[in-house]
């Protein structure tokens, strides 16, 4: 009863295929950016447009060059390592963001709770004497503390939107901001975190690998005193690449989120507040506590994010932000969009995202390109996924315009699709159904707008 | 009777129209005749918009042709149709509220001077043709502002307006009141008398009967047979469209009230849409093993009632005992517990479309022990509860319990609300018009669930506005006009004028002291 779609038809297989056309489309258009970048200038010339495009799509694989001055491929375990390195925040940016999409809520927020998971991780991490606590549960307290600042900070559009019904977008979009000079304040203000070590840099804290240490009667940071993520192993898998054991932790939360989500009533009760706000209400779901429990787990992820990117203890944070949200927030917008929100999809596309990243830092080392073409592949994607849903809708109508067309090649047995949808439905996706489907369009029409008319009353 | 009554006008020959695995139309054929009123009959998804939509312009058919005064004719939208002189007054009313109505019934045909609008011809037109028909209206209202009633005069206005000839309404009468549907009617007979034609979509049998010509019943998409009206009465009509015998009239045993279940007190709910009272103290009981309705033209206070009975909005005043508990102030679940809820609405509140008919099945249980273990869901609890569901009251979709609620057929997701609420075994049962849009069959069914748990001993508090369904379903009628209760009748006793008459405000009791009727 259940497997009675092709491969094709599922829904999974139509939401995956639309992401890989957006990232294709992006790396096409990134290849003629190249292209035409590397024509008209002059010490670029076509011959590197051809190295910069080949870079753009098989960049994580690069080696280098050989004596030969050739591009050289093969296993580059550096860029992998680091690939996953950065891959961490992004996983759990797109999971922030795939989890309030879940709820019918847009976390923009993302940024603003992934400052003010920096910022607490960043304040246990470095403000309690790493004699005071072993280092495991220092560390532990610096990401339990990041997770609860992210989470917080995601109360307050939550709680906005249940309580005073202002969007949370706007509500996000504002917190964010405040977020990024509150944090720049708290360092200005404690001059304590800032790095004077290594005083060729200024607007830098401290890595976490410094401890708080008192020495001759001083308090002072001392490398390799301060705590860091575990790398179990994977820096020997990948050697010279910042990977540590945060990748591991995306993922098992990635996999916590899934199991939230479809498994638990809580999930259920959340995507039911979702998919129809009204409905929840009407079944005895409290409504405006799902709307900030979904904010504070999403703000949980970012934060957590934060967390894991600052705790690997080779990071720095530049700390004067107020000018500048961090763009690991917002990607995970298109993180979460182009995994069509599946949390374990959210997985490969928070990975992808950080192999343009360094595919990116491959163009600039090895091509006179820099890395700002890959932002502009990026950003293309970005747009692109959000018009997955409308890639996702074409697959859908070119296959009932082939069945249309052709009618005699649909077995009997074959559920029929629902016939043309009027134009509102159009991002609706249109599941078989077996019934004949009521009435032609018009009668469906008149459904919708019984709705309207319904909120009218 | 009629002097060119012979004359076919349109005639739709051998129409079928197919979609991605249904075949909307199967060889239909339908003539209209110049000044006769001709009614389409037929379920839902018989096919009857589908045929209308051909004839609009809004589908071309796969087969069969079109012809218009003998002439065939190609109308491949809907401004060749309406350069036929076909105009059609939609179910739901195409206007644009913020539109006056003026506005409104020139839009697309504006008479322009230059690029200039030359508005005072415009409605100096309308103006005389809403004298010629009595169709009132008000020119310089906003579409928003006016009822139901005038916003339909407007889309008849803007039909007229256009000088269309052959007239097609879908489904008129559905959101009128008893009195404005004889007005309807003998608007429509004075048009046809003009030599007009006019389509008229309809299931309700007594409307048909009472105005049209002759009918074309549809079943399935297939033309099942026209019929004069003067030969044919509404028992086989309905055979016609449902294709079996069906029961029009409820059959039920009478009532047995006992105690009460439900009281209310002095219940007020305020408005969201002006500062008066939606609901406005308004008392009764529900009694165990009653059907008591509430009857009323739709918009004065039945939903917000309910909305307030069910707490989905909340009064400002007033008591609701239920079972014995004040629950007045109590949350949605809470009152839940012992109340089942059939809502108006069944796409905003009763199902959440996007998720699977089992998800839809368990909305408001599954947090019961019985299908969750420590805040995990037992999806093999949730299946076989569903699949039992289904199959006991016979909800039909492609892949069962996980089929999609939004590509169920409306019937059929009434039915899943319907199973969902009543398996919940709650002494409360408030049902808001739960066979709107529903067909024969249906209606049928569903009527007699509402009976058997009726007998189990369950009140049932019924809303709706259909008058002949307050009529055969209710055991007692409750008026609502403008948020209060203007009377209390007994449908044995009374008749649909009378009621008609308290829904219009033109009648009501004194309600302290029920008895006695004021002007």
């Amino acid at each position: 009863m259940k497997e009675r779609h092709t491969l094709l038809e599922k829904e999974g297989t139509k939401s995956v295929l639309a992401s890989l056309i957006s990232i294709i489309i992006g790396l096409l258009v990134g290849s003629i950016l190249i292209l035409v970048v590397g024509a008209f200038s002059d010490n670029l010339g076509l011959g590197s447009a051809w190295e910069g495009i080949r870079l753009v799509f098989f960049g994580i694989f690069s080696t280098g060059r050989n004596a030969a001055g050739a591009l050289t491929w093969g296993f580059n375990p550096q860029s992998i390592g680091n690939m996953l390195f950065r891959a961490t925040p992004l996983i759990l940016t797109g999971l922030s963001v795939a989890v309030a999409f879940k709820t019918g809520l847009f976390n923009i927020g993302a940024p603003g709770q992934y400052l003010m998971g920096t910022l607490a991780t960043l304040a246990i991490a470095l403000g309690i004497p790493s004699t005071a606590l072993p280092g495991p549960l220092l560390w532990l307290l610096a990401f339990l503390g990041g997770i609860l600042a992210g989470a917080l900070w995601g109360c307050i559009p939550g709680l906005v939107k249940a309580f005073l019904n202002i969007n949370e977008v706007l509500a996000c979009i504002m917190t964010n901001w405040i977020a990024a000079n509150l944090v720049t304040w708290f360092f200005d203000v404690n001059k304590m975190f800032q790095n004077t070590v290594e005083n060729t840099k200024t607007s830098y804290i401290y890595k976490t690998a410094y401890g708080r240490t008192f020495v001759d009667g001083a308090w002072t940071y001392v490398d390799g005193n301060g705590v860091s993520t575990a790398k179990l192993g994977l820096d020997k898998l990948f050697p010279g690449s910042q990977v540590n054991a945060g990748i591991l932790i995306a993922i098992l939360f990635a996999i916590l989120v899934y199991i939230l989500m479809t498994k638990t009533t809580l999930g259920y009760e959340l995507k039911a507040c979702g998919a129809n706000r009204h409905a929840a209400r009407y079944a005895g779901v409290n409504d405006k506590r799902n709307i900030v429990l979904s904010m504070a787990i999403a703000g949980a992820l970012s934060g957590a994010g934060a967390a894991l990117y600052y705790l690997s203890g080779n990071t720095e944070f530049f700390w004067s932000t107020y000018q500048a949200l961090p763009a690991t927030g917002f990607n995970g917008i298109p993180v979460a969009l182009l995994a069509a929100n599946n949390p374990i999809a959210v997985i490969f596309t928070g990975i992808f995202m950080s192999m343009l990243n360094i595919v990116g830092l491959q163009l600039t080392k090895l091509t006179a390109y820099n890395e700002y073409i890959t932002d502009v592949i990026i950003s293309v994607i970005v747009y692109l996924s959000a018009f997955s849903l409308v890639i996702k809708m074409l697959l859908t109508s070119r296959r009932k315009h082939r069945e249309a067309a052709a009618p005699a090649a649909v077995p009997p047995a074959e559920p029929a699709a629902p016939p043309v949808e009027p134009a509102e439905s159009l991002t609706e996706s249109a599941p078989p159904a077996e019934m004949p489907p009521v009435e032609a369009p018009p009668a469906e029409a008149p459904d919708a707008a019984a709705e309207k008319g319904g909120e009218q009353a | 009777m009629r002097t060119m009554a012979a004359e076919n006008i349109i005639e739709m020959l051998h129409i079928t129209k197919e979609f991605p695995g249904i075949i909307a139309n199967d060889d239909i054929t339908l003539q209209l005749r110049r000044g006769e009123i001709h009614a389409l009959l037929g379920e839902n998804g018989a096919g009857k918009s589908t045929l209308m939509s051909v004839l609009f312009g809004l589908y071309q058919p796969e087969k069969g042709v079109i012809k218009k005064n003998g002439q065939e004719v190609k109308i491949n939208d809907p401004n060749d149709a309406t350069a036929l002189g076909i105009g059609m007054v939609h179910q739901h009313f195409k206007l644009i509220e913020v539109f006056t109505v003026l506005d409104n019934i020139i839009l697309g045909a504006e008479t322009t001077k230059a690029g200039f609008l030359q508005k005072k011809e415009a409605r100096k037109k309308v103006e005389a043709l809403s004298q010629r028909y009595g169709l009132k209206v008000d020119l310089d209202a906003k579409v928003e502002d006016i009822t139901v009633g005038m916003q339909q005069r407007v889309e008849i206005l803007k039909m007229l307006y256009r000088d269309n000839e052959i007239l097609i309404f879908d489904e008129p009468t559905a959101v009128l009141t008893p009195q404005e549907i004889d007005e309807l009617m003998d608007t429509m007979r004075e048009f046809a008398k003009e030599g007009k034609s006019i389509l008229f979509i309809s299931h309700k049998l007594n409307e048909i009967m009472a105005v049209a010509d002759r009918v074309t019943v549809l079943r399935k998409g297939k033309y099942i047979g026209t019929v004069d009206t003067k030969d044919t009465d509404k028992q086989s009509l309905s055979n016609m469209m449902v294709g079996r015998p069906v029961q029009l009239e409820v059959t039920k045993a009478p009532a047995q009230p006992g105690e009460p279940i439900l009281e209310v007190k002095d219940f007020t709910v305020p408005s969201k849409a002006h500062k008066k009272n939606a609901v406005n103290n308004v008392s009764f009981q529900a009694r165990a093993g009653e059907i008591l309705c509430i009857a009323g033209i739709d918009g004065n206070g039945q939903t917000e009632l309910v909305y307030g009975l069910t707490g989905l909005e909340k009064s400002s005043g007033g008591t609701v005992t239920l079972c014995g508990r004040d629950i007045s102030h109590a949350s949605i679940r809470h009152r839940g517990e012992q109340m089942s809820h059939i809502p108006e609405d069944r796409h905003k509140h009763g199902l959440v479309l996007d998720f699977t008919l089992e998800q839809n099945l368990v909305l408001q249980r599954f947090r019961e022990s019985r299908f969750q273990h420590m805040g995990f869901i037992d999806q093999r609890a949730v299946r076989e509860y569903a699949e039992g569901l289904i199959e006991q009251y016979d909800v039909r979709s492609g892949q069962g319990p996980v089929t999609r609620a939004r590509s169920m057929s409306g019937g059929n997701q009434q039915k899943a609300i319907i199973a969902r609420e009543v398996d919940r075994e709650k002494p409360l049962i408030v049902a808001v018009q739960p066979t709107r849009g529903l067909d024969v069959g249906a209606i049928e069914y569903i009527h007699s669930q509402l009976v058997a748990e009726r007998d189990k001993g369950k009140a049932v508090l019924l809303v709706s506005l259909e008058l002949d369904e307050v009529m055969s379903l209710s055991d007692r009628i409750l008026v609502m006009y403008e948020g209060e209760i203007v009377g209390e009748l007994d449908p044995k006793e009374t008749t649909v004028q009378e009621l008609g008459l308290y829904m219009a405000g033109a009648k009501r009791m004194d309600m302290s002291r029920k008895e006695g009727e004021g002007a």
